[in-house]
């Protein structure tokens, strides 16, 4: 598994003392609140409404069990215990005190993991397929790639103060866990005709009160060229982005103002004068060497003779949770965190040290967070996905919840953020409550369910079947219901049901519209093809009847 | 609220022979101008590609980064430095003391910050990272890693 060096340790330690420098000049009085606000969100402090949030990268979505481990102790250390893994892969603690922060980020050093850039105007956290090299069909592992342009965008001189944040995700794989047409910038990894690997790009995809698609803005960028290539789309991007309207400040916004074939235009007559610039070429000797250290560690076994144990409900849970490998007699173990109550994506820090055993055990101390909130293990032998399900069953890690209507996505909301209009999390239970029988839930079968607390939509209401957000209306909470959004395949965002629905009737109204779904699929049919072939109106009738 | 100098004093103390004029200034009179010796200041919001033809007859630049979070500055600063190869000094000024490195590295070859770092130790805010991970406008002496 890929690590970090001595010397990029030392980086982190450097990192580490210049902020803790910057938070004594702050609270002293030297650097004022709005400066501050400045630096430390690039370093991923929050001020949150009961006490400070601080987030952690998770880089590409991939953990060791050591990592697991240090993020563990940081949570009974310096929170209560818990720690929240959100949708950008990221985990996240909630109750930090100040004068700790940088005590916290030095003992995540050694583990090789850090805060940077995991907010603020910059670039940040580059997102990739949790499944990545997992999966047959994919061209290749995004890893290695996500890796170096983190690192080159790691404090970019002229990239760091940009007018808005920047979310770039990389895709190798066939279907696109990433959802990387809902980000500022999307790279699919793709061959040109000559088998040439290189990248699609798409930008200005986003969610928030405007979502948007990325649009393409170039069909096939050699992966040599790719840094000179964003360098060029950050530059038109930092100096023409909108920096006047606070609810403009995203690519998304210049892509739509100039039109995607100017930006484009402009991104390549820039490219144009540095693609040769040897500087800016991607180092292929050290993409070489990175491939090697996140090469899968397991070779093709031969389990012919295997029997799989009958047991209902591991059938069940394994239906659910367990997924094919590219690498024959082994499976790829999704693992949910959810539970009645609790915030999705939260986990305890006896969880993540149980996940962390587990890990070393059964999926050679490899972890993999995702979008929905989930952890895999990658390399589970099939012959021993059993005794695995029965470690969870012990812990109760086994819900089966993955891939049904019940493995909802949820953001903090009204509960734990200041942003939040309206609360996610007792929503997201009430859900759970009403489709609380495992024969319903597999008979509606893959479904999604995301709830936002508010415009930000950090839950991506927008991509989801069903999408709720929250809203105010007359001091009371409403929901308001999008449908059909989806990004595996192809991206769409969801589209409006009507107007909004009160807090007390919204779980009626979910349950009218998975009603509409099963009374309308033919055979396996997902959500969004019933959709597409039924249209919106009987969606509608049910809820607003 | 830092107190901002007024940079044509303060361009003036430092080069003591060269006169400055606003972007605008140069740009209706670049002709006459360019026969003087005279440097140029920019705000974050000029189109630098407007001098890019002239650059031989200005013998000084000067980039504003008195707004914090205003990150076209170090565009600017690039553009002149490393695509166009600008001569002269690329002057930044009312300068923060956290974002010396950014600037020096975006090729700013001189700096003077706003008054209100008076009194704080510059080398320990200009001096970067034991290590970089980009190349960038101004490499130099620097252990780049990429």
């Amino acid at each position: 598994m890929y690590q970090y060096s001595a010397q990029d340790k030392q980086f982190l330690v450097e990192r580490v003392d210049q902020f803790e420098k910057q938070l004594k000049r702050h609270l002293s009085g030297e650097l004022d609140e709005a400066k501050f606000r400045s630096l430390r969100l690039r370093n991923g402090l929050y001020m949150e409404l009961h006490a400070h949030m601080l987030r952690v990268a998770i880089p590409y979505g991939t953990l060791s069990s050591e990592q697991l481990r240090a993020l563990a102790d940081v949570a009974d250390k310096y929170d209560r215990g818990f720690g929240h893994f959100t949708t950008r892969q990221n985990i996240q603690f909630n109750w930090i005190q100040l004068p700790e922060i940088a005590n916290l980020l030095r003992d995540l050093i050694d583990a090789g993991l850090h805060a940077i850039q995991t907010s603020g105007k910059a670039t940040r956290n580059i997102t990739a397929d949790p499944l990545s090299g997992l999966t047959e069909g994919e061209i290749e592992d995004a890893r290695p790639y996500c890796e170096l342009i983190r690192r080159w965008f790691n404090l970019h001189p002229e990239f760091s103060w940009l007018p808005g944040k920047f979310k770039i995700a990389i895709n190798g794989a066939k279907l696109d866990e990433t959802a990387l047409r809902i980000h500022d910038l999307g790279l699919r990894l793709v061959r040109n005709e000559k088998g040439e690997l290189g990248f699609r790009v798409f930008v200005g995809g986003g969610l928030g009160a405007a979502a948007m698609v990325g649009a393409e803005t170039a069909a096939f960028v050699p992966v040599v060229d790719i840094l000179s290539y964003l360098e060029s789309s950050l530059r038109i991007y930092n100096l023409k982005g909108r920096r006047d309207h606070q609810k403009k400040l995203r690519i998304k916004f210049l892509v739509r103002e100039l039109g995607a074939n100017e930006f484009s235009r402009l991104v390549d007559e820039d490219w144009q004068q540095t693609k040769n610039d040897p500087e800016l070429k991607l180092n292929l000797n050290e993409l070489e060497s990175l491939k090697k250290d996140f090469a899968l560690p397991i070779e093709p076994i031969n389990l012919d003779r295997f029997k799989e144990t009958v047991n209902f409900n591991y059938s069940i849970w394994k239906k659910n949770n367990v997924r094919i490998h590219k690498v024959s007699g082994y499976s790829i173990v999704n693992i949910s965190l959810t539970k009645l109550g609790s915030a999705p994506g939260d986990a305890t820090s006896e969880q993540m040290r149980i996940l962390a055993t587990l890990a070393d055990q059964f999926s050679s101390g490899e972890i993999r967070t995702t979008k929905r909130q989930t952890i895999v293990f990658p390399y589970v032998r099939m012959d021993q996905v059993f005794d695995l399900w029965k470690s969870l069953e012990e812990y109760d890690l086994s819900s089966p919840h993955q891939g049904t209507l019940a493995q909802i996505v949820a953001c903090p909301g009204r509960d734990y953020c200041d942003l939040a209009k309206a609360v996610s999390i007792p929503i997201a239970t009430r859900v759970q409550e009403r489709f609380n029988d495992m024969n319903k839930l597999l008979d509606i079968g893959d479904l999604n369910i995301n709830i936002s607390g508010c415009e930000n939509s950090c839950a991506h209401h927008h991509i989801a079947d069903i999408g709720l957000l929250g809203m105010q209306k007359n001091g009371e909470e409403y929901y308001q219901i999008t449908l059909a959004g989806e990004t595996l395949r192809e991206t769409n965002i969801g589209k409006k049901l009507g107007p909004s629905v009160s807090g007390e009737t919204i779980v009626d109204a979910v349950e009218d519209i998975v009603n509409v779904y099963i009374d309308n699929r033919q055979q396996e049919e997902k959500f969004t093809d019933v959709f597409k072939r039924i249209g919106i109106t009987p969606f509608k009738e049910k809820v607003y009847g | 609220m830092d107190e901002i100098k007024n940079p044509i004093n303060l361009i003036n103390k430092e080069y003591k022979t060269i006169n400055l004029v606003t972007f605008e200034e140069w740009l209706e009179d670049s002709d006459k101008l360019s026969k003087l010796g005279i440097g140029v200041i920019l705000d974050p919001s000029n189109d630098v590609g407007l001098i890019k033809e002239s650059l031989d007859s200005i013998e000084l630049i000067v980039l504003d980064f008195r707004n914090f979070d205003d990150g076209r500055g170090y565009s600017q600063a690039y553009f002149l430095s490393k695509r166009w190869k600008f001569k002269g000094e690329i002057v930044g000024i009312n300068a923060h003391l956290d974002q010396l490195q950014f600037m020096i590295r975006s090729g700013i070859t001189s700096y003077q910050l706003l008054e209100s770092y008076k009194g704080f130790n510059e080398e320990d805010y200009s001096s970067g990272f034991s290590i970089c991970y980009q190349a960038a406008a101004n490499n130099s002496g620097l252990n780049l890693k990429y």
